[in-house]
């Protein structure tokens, strides 16, 4: 029986590295899921663990991450994984985190920090299991850390829209017809900066690109680190759900941070600051245009001059009328930009 | 695998504790003797009581546990699931819809062999809301692998919930358990209970070991990974076999309760009362026993012979017990404090399972379902009155003239 | 034939909608001579992901009865057509864990059929198909593998040439005039393409593979526990953790021994260990955790994992450093680093080889922008994909290497 006396709340110290060549070299999550070729998601949860180390509990909400990683009766972790509900990642890191932290308080286990991470889609985590992450975020007392990873549908149940979907995207809940030519009008949420206003205990939130390996696992690191529970959001281009050449994943991400569509930045203790190429961004870089991002996915082969126009002012907008630009939507003036027709 | 408990120091009671507590209290004070490390609390009537009382118990250092206010029933389930695979021992509750909301969670958890205990509130379902009791919240889950048992008293209450854990607990079953208890007349009634001490129920009740299936750094694994056909019915299996393992752990950890206890029925399954030489055999579940009782005691003084057994553990069901049990009944006459719309002769789920029970004996005495006290009305004396009746008309002519009534409807 | 089972085998996602084409076509064309017939995908495929080998199935008879005989079975245990619409899949498909490796004509009864859409010759595939214990027949519909992707396709009339041929093996059961007056009728359909199948028809050309023909090689399969012998609770063991590959050095990474996923490249990265300059980039972007570090810290692609996504290649600052090379090229999975340092002078002559002639390694991918499938077609013969685009390597460091 371990001494109670010994229980703290620490988290484990990562500090960030120092460069890819000093990142650690052992892997957590390895070779052998059924993931389809170029899947950055597969990269995220690679890197994740990568920068966790092996002292780490993972808890997967449903989804391509779980189905694809564990088809069938087989898995690519090293490191303890267990599956868990679409909408519940919120309620397995809380629940995972209240129940290591109750028996080493009680002396029932060894005290040791341990990471728990949780991770959903962008379906399991901005749709259904909202809730119950805003929920575990106002639990500063448990550590842990929520990695919602966006590759912008449902995709594992073969690509249909979520909330987190851009405007006007081809899946099999919106496909362009004959008589609609866009079924999806609605606006991509921002859960990041959503989730950062709303839950001013919870002490960091952070946008992340798989492309940007070594600045995503220091986040995640920085994360674990800082205590309390946390939220990252990435976003991972999906060769299956956006229709494109696998070898291109790499350079997709890097052009959405490009066109500005998706901010870099963290949230510390209430604190927004950008970092890689959306730093320059603010600081005046000119934004590559969107259709240079848009056009090389066969999810948008079906815009016309208008959806395009009407991407680029939304994202424009974003950038030039918000009070934080990229974070949150408070504007320093009504815009109305009328969709197209 | 041989559970550690010490011999009992004799058969007294005197250590044990007086208490006025309601059902739902008792169970409090069980989980404060079981010293539980989880709990995830929700409001909905009438279970959450149980809630409340584990509150101020943990407010006033009378039991240390995480307890988490969760922003709903299926978050609140999951969190203990998540909570018990690390290895801490958790406690989880609901009543009527919302044990519902809860049901993707609930589902899950026997399948991941998690061994919870839960306290279902028995309330009806919504639509229309109504807080009274009925028993479908609990019944929806029963094809599952939940372990689901009903109590009629809050000492019941009590020792069901350190023998539910036992049995849980227990590595060759690993399944979660429900407490029945009914919403109203068990979870807010406060009666005279006896609260054993902490010692003797260390001497049941061992620590909770989830051995190779616990998530841990030191014991790396993968749980739940997706499967397809190929792998679907093995699993299946395992639960089934899990579940016909549980009969031997139940009347273990009752036998094992009375030698520590010094209390407790001989019979886990069921109460029989005055089923010795009874013509008419009344069956149900929960506080019904007691109207039925007070009911039967006036018809014995009508020279009318007529028994009650009350069904404690509805899954696993005890189909040769009371097949035995039965045999000798002239009729039978199931009170279901629930429905089952579309059911083989439109009988409630109890009177439909003991219906399957009897399938293969040699003597099937006339069965009637009689779907009774449902939302909360009581189930009064003038109804029993009147199914014994429908029982004896049975009994004579040999066959039931209708399988199933609908008692008390205004008509 | 009172029955004809088909099955295609194709890239998952690449070619999910040309398999779907094909298979509804077969049974579409059997109907116009009064035949019964059934459409499907195979459920355990689905999700599917890019390149993971997935089949459908079409089964046709000349009466209902017939047909429910044949579909009694969901998953066909053998039939009499096998359509594979990517050659490299002929070194045999690993579609999830604990399905092994299963030969191309595994499902081929006696004097089955084999029809592969490809460039190479019968005896070049043969170093790839797996020998049988019974004949079959080979036939070729010479063309480049056809691959588009979920929402925009590559209209190269596959599915009619495919069709069309299939009406020649086939021939008891399907005309080629009913494939045309389907391919005609079909949402998909043209005269044009009625031609295609047509042409294709009539070039058609199989012949006999004895038993003694094929690769060698003893494909790799799993035994599945018993009920009892599972862990109970769900629970399976974790992959354990990687060591060092020599003298304490470098890292290879344990990897999932029932799920390899080398079945799902159509392209390998060819390293050159003499210009890499160790940025570490093509390691840590590698989704599959491909690359082992070896013990003077190159990067070795490991070829039993490597799913040949190309990432490698696009995010390599070096030019020539490492390239993607049709899967075809290759006999084996070993070791490029192992190679090179046994003789590099050999291993540079061997990996130039691989490398120099973009023009036929370069093979189909999937959608890089928009119009790229019609500018393809309009610059070259249909039936070879027309003419592929290989204008530059995508990714931050194009230009470095351009």
């Amino acid at each position: 029986m371990a001494d109670a006396t010994t229980f703290t709340n620490d988290t484990q110290v990562l500090l960030p590295f120092k460069g890819v060549k000093k990142v650690a070299i052992e892997e957590y999550f390895t070779s052998g899921h059924r993931t389809c070729q170029g899947c950055e998601s597969a990269l995220v949860m690679k890197l994740m663990v990568k920068a966790s180390g092996p002292r780490t509990i993972v808890l997967g909400s449903t989804g391509c991450m779980y189905v694809a990683n564990t088809t069938y009766y087989t898995t690519p972790w090293v490191v303890p994984w267990m599956h868990t509900q679409l909408g519940s990642s919120g309620s397995a890191a809380l629940g995972t985190a209240a129940g290591l932290k109750s028996l080493m308080k009680k002396g029932k286990m060894k005290s040791e920090p341990i990471n728990v991470i949780a991770f959903c889609g962008d379906g399991g985590g901005a749709d259904m299991g909202l809730g119950a992450i805003s929920a575990t975020l106002t639990h500063k007392e448990y550590n842990s850390l929520i990695l919602l990873y966006d590759n912008e549908s449902y995709a594992n149940t073969d690509i249909q829209l979520s909330g987190l979907t851009p405007y006007g995207a081809h899946t099999t809940f919106s496909p362009p017809g004959a008589v609609k030519r866009i079924i999806h009008t609605r606006w991509k949420k921002n859960v990041a900066g959503m989730l950062a206003a709303g839950h001013p205990e919870c002490r960091y939130v952070a946008t992340v690109c798989a492309s940007y390996a070594v600045e995503m696992m220091n986040k995640v690191r920085r994360a674990l680190t800082i205590g309390g529970p946390t939220f990252i959001h990435s976003l991972d281009p999906c060769p299956k759900g956006w229709d494109y050449d696998p070898m291109l994943s790499h350079e997709l991400g890097e052009l959405a941070v490009e066109t500005g569509i998706f901010p870099l930045y963290e949230v510390e203790d209430g604190v927004v600051k950008y970092y890689g190429k959306t730093k320059a961004i603010v600081e005046g870089r000119k934004r590559k245009p969107v259709r240079e991002y848009l056009l090389k996915q066969g999810r948008f082969a079906h815009f016309n001059e208008e959806d395009l126009a009407y991407f680029q002012a939304k994202v424009d907008e974003m950038w030039e009328n918000w009070d934080i630009p990229g974070v949150v939507s408070f504007r320093k003036a009504p815009a109305d930009i009328p969709m197209p027709s | 695998m041989a559970v550690a408990t010490k011999p009992g120091g004799g058969t007294t009671v005197h250590d044990d504790q007086e208490m006025l507590i309601s059902g739902s209290e008792a169970v409090a004070e069980a989980l404060t003797l079981a010293d539980i490390d989880v709990v995830t609390a929700y409001p909905i009537r009438p279970y959450d009581t149980v809630m409340q009382a584990i509150a101020k118990k943990i407010a006033n250092g009378k039991l240390v546990a995480e307890y988490i206010v969760a922003e709903g029933e299926h978050s609140q389930f999951e969190i203990v699931k998540h909570a018990s695979t690390v290895g801490a021992r958790v406690f989880c509750g609901s009543s009527g819809v919302g044990w519902m909301y809860a049901m993707e969670a609930i589902t899950v958890t026997p399948a991941l062999r998690v061994p919870m205990v839960a306290l279902v509130g028995n309330r009806a379902l919504d639509d229309p809301g109504a807080f009274g009791v009925e028993h479908n919240d609990a019944l929806s889950v029963r094809d599952l692998g939940w372990l689901l048992v009903w109590i009629d008293t809050a000492q019941e209450a009590l020792d069901t919930t350190l023998i539910a854990y036992r049995v849980a607990e227990d590595r060759r079953v690993f399944l979660p358990v429900a407490i029945s208890a009914d919403g109203a007349f068990l979870t807010h009634s406060q009666t005279i209970t006896r609260v054993p001490p902490q010692g003797r129920v260390q001497q049941f009740l061992p620590a909770y070991n989830r051995g190779d299936l616990l998530l841990h750094p030191d014991n790396p694994i993968t749980v739940g990974p997706q499967v397809n056909e190929d792998w679907v019915i093995e699993i299946r299996r395992q639960n089934d076999e899990a579940t016909r393992r549980s009969y031997g752990v139940i009347e273990e950890a009752y036998a094992d309760f009375r030698r520590v206890f010094g209390r407790g029925p001989e019979n886990p399954w069921f109460e029989e009362y005055m089923t010795e030489d009874a013509d008419i055999v009344l069956m149900g579940m929960g506080t019904l026993s007691l109207p039925v009782k007070v009911a039967i005691r006036n018809l014995r003084k009508q020279g009318k012979k007529v028994g009650l057994i009350r069904l404690r553990w509805f899954r696993p069901f005890p189909y040769e017990q009371l097949a035995r049990a039965l045999q000798h009944a002239k009729a039978i006459g199931v009170i279901d404090r629930d429905y089952s719309f579309g059911s083989p002769f439109g009988s409630g789920v109890v009177a439909t399972e003991v219906r399957a029970a009897l399938y293969n004996a040699d003597h099937r005495p006339p069965l009637i379902g009689f779907i009774c006290g449902l939302g909360g009305r009581e189930v009064t004396l003038e109804d029993v009155s009147k199914a014994v009746d429908i029982c004896y008309a049975a009994a004579n002519a040999g066959r039931a003239e209708r399988p199933t009534y609908w008692l008390g409807v205004r008509e | 034939m009172a029955h004809l089972t088909v099955e295609v085998v194709y890239r998952g996602i690449f070619q999910k909608n040309l398999a779907a084409r094909i298979t509804r076509g077969i049974v579409l064309s059997a109907r116009k001579a009064g035949r019964w017939g059934i459409a499907f995908g195979r459920y355990g495929d689905s999700p599917q992901r890019n390149g993971i080998p997935a089949k459908d199935f079409a089964i046709v008879a000349d009466t209902q009865e017939e047909l429910e005989q044949h579909m009694a079975r969901y998953e066909p245990k053998e039939l009499q057509v096998t359509i594979c619409v990517d050659d490299t899949l002929c070194k045999g498909v690993e579609s999830w864990a604990w399905y092994g490796l299963q030969p191309i004509n595994r499902l081929l009864d006696v004097g089955g059929h084999l029809l592969v859409t490809s460039t190479r010759s019968p005896s070049e595939l043969l170093r790839d198909i797996h020998k049988k214990e019974t004949p079959y027949n080979l036939w070729i519909l010479p063309a480049k593998a056809s691959f588009s992707g979920l929402w925009v396709f590559k209209e190269d009339h596959t599915e009619a040439r495919i069709l069309g041929a299939l009406a020649k093996i086939a021939s008891e059961f399907l005309s080629i005039d009913a494939v045309c007056a389907a391919t005609r009728e079909a949402e998909w359909g043209s005269e044009l393409k009625a031609e295609s199948a047509r042409k294709a028809y009539e070039r058609a050309d199989g012949r006999r593979i004895q038993i003694t023909e094929g690769n060698d090689e003893v494909p790799f399969s799993f035994e599945m526990p018993k009920w009892w012998e599972m862990r109970e609770g769900l629970t399976i063991p974790a992959i354990p953790v990687g060591k060092p590959v020599e003298g304490g050095k470098g890292y290879r990474p344990e990897r999932n021994p029932y799920f390899k996923k080398f079945t799902t490249r159509t392209m390998r990265p060819v390293v050159n260990f003499d210009t890499c300059v160790k940025c570490t980039l093509c390691w840590i972007q590698c989704p599959d955790s491909v690359f082992d570090v070896t013990p003077d810290g190159l990067y070795d692609a490991n070829m039993d994992a490597c799913c040949g996504c190309g990432v490698c290649e696009a995010v390599c600052p070096v030019k020539d450093c490492i390239t993607m090379v049709n899967e075809a090229a290759f006999d084996d999975n070993q070791s490029q680093w192992e190679m090179w340092r046994q003789d590099k002078d050999a291993y540079r002559v061997w990996s130039n080889e691989k490398i120099k002639d973009k023009v036929t390694t370069v093979r189909s991918h999937g959608f890089r922008y928009r119009g790229q499938y019609e500018e393809e077609l309009s610059k070259g013969p249909i039936e070879m994909g027309g003419t592929p685009v290989i204008q530059g390597i995508p990714g931050e460091n194009a230009k470095a290497k351009a």
